[in-house]
């Protein structure tokens, strides 16, 4: 067998649903919790994910809202969706349609890491935006917890093991039998 | 070793004998349809090139100031690691933890480790004799992501609109230019041929 492809000791289905269920755990306190404070010049407001971005909408930057609401509700809501789907599906052995569902993880694979961008995103706003009285943005505990749901989706999804997706080299067909 | 020189498919698992690519050229699992190899545009030492130019970009984008914010007078300079030294502060430690690994040390290492998997095999330190290489790039590649905080200091940049006057500083454009050379690397990078496998360049698969 190839070097990279045996077996990580933590990669197995159950692990995977396991991972995902604490995502979705954790994305209710991310999505209720505010994630980011603004205070300007005797202002101040809180903003949860959701308020942040239809405040981005309401100051008329719709492509940038458009992206932060991809990225930080889509993006975690499909993968988690998704990996429940490939989770049902192999539950009742090999599934039918094992190239739809290989493509869908590894669309799921693909899109993952954009949801890091809210924390980035805060991380770099709480760092800049330091004037004292004038001007301050302070990360909340929000996001931390959506941290946290990111980084256990990013793990739901490297346990999952697509090749149970297919038949086995027994169960598959001679021909593609390698001695 | 026990290797044989078949490719098997990085999702499905599925085995394929070797054919030769033409550049350009792409080779799917004829099983599952996903990219297996591709023979670069850029030539053979394509992924060696952009590893060793995001190395020496790391510098600068580190050391750069990344953003130069003035409100009333008051001008503060916000570099790669102040967004990590402010969450650190703040007591949000694993956050700002995560923050520094996944947009400043695992793509550093990254290219660290893809450099040196791609170093032409001639060199007498080359990398053949530490086998869990690869599986290190594999595991890395999940967790390194300099084009998503390049997309997140964009986003802030143009959020903060009139709350302060924020002018782009040299160090993070040497940071988009490494985020660039971190996905040009991989995408050149083949896996397949920097396995210890008695594997010829320029070869790829067919079902």
């Amino acid at each position: 067998m190839n070097l990279r492809l045996s077996p990580v000791l933590f990669r197995s289905n159950s692990t995977a649903a396991a991972l995902a269920v604490a995502a979705a755990v954790m994305l209710v306190p991310a999505n209720l919790l505010p994630v980011l404070s603004t205070e300007t010049s005797g202002y101040s407001r809180s903003d949860t994910i959701f308020s942040g971005t239809v405040e981005l909408w309401r100051q008329g930057l719709w492509a940038i809202a458009a992206i932060v609401f991809t990225a930080s509700i889509c993006i975690p809501a499909v993968k988690l969706v998704g990996l429940g789907w490939l989770l049902l599906s192999v539950r009742r052995g090999v599934p039918r349609d094992s190239r739809r569902l290989t493509r869908t993880f590894a669309v799921i694979d693909f899109v993952g890491r954009w949801s890091m961008l809210d924390v980035f995103l805060a991380a770099f706003l709480s760092g800049l935006v330091q004037f004292g009285e004038f001007s301050t943005v302070q990360a909340r505990s929000g996001i931390v917890a959506f941290a946290a749901a990111v980084v256990l989706t990013v793990l739901a999804t490297n346990a999952f093991d697509p090749r149970v997706l297919w038949p086995t080299q027994a169960q598959a067909s001679p021909r593609s039998f390698q001695p | 070793m026990g290797i044989d020189a078949h490719l098997t498919c990085r999702l499905c698992g599925h085995e394929h004998r070797q054919i030769r690519l033409a550049p350009g050229d792409r080779a799917l699992c004829a099983r599952c349809g996903t990219l297996m190899a591709a023979e670069g545009r850029f030539g053979p030492d394509a992924a060696l090139a952009f590893s060793i130019t995001g190395l020496i970009l790391a510098f600068p984008a580190a050391l750069l100031p990344f953003v130069i914010a003035g409100k009333l007078g008051d001008v503060r300079v916000c570099r790669l690691f102040t967004a990590v030294g402010a969450l650190w502060d703040n007591g949000m430690r694993a956050l700002a933890v995560l923050v520094f690994l996944c947009g400043a040390l695992l793509p550093v290492a990254l290219l660290g480790a893809m450099a040196a998997l791609s170093l032409p095999a001639g060199l007498k330190w080359r990398t053949v004799e530490i086998p869990f290489l690869p599986r290190i790039v594999h595991t890395l590649e999940h967790w390194a992501f300099p084009e998503v905080q390049v997309l997140a200091v964009l986003v802030a940049l143009m959020k903060l609109g009139d709350l302060v006057d924020v002018a782009i500083g040299p160090g993070f454009w040497c940071y988009c230019a490494m985020a660039v050379c971190v996905v040009l690397a991989h995408r050149s990078f083949d896996f397949e041929l920097r396995d210890p496998a008695p594997v010829h360049r320029g070869t790829a698969a067919a079902p």
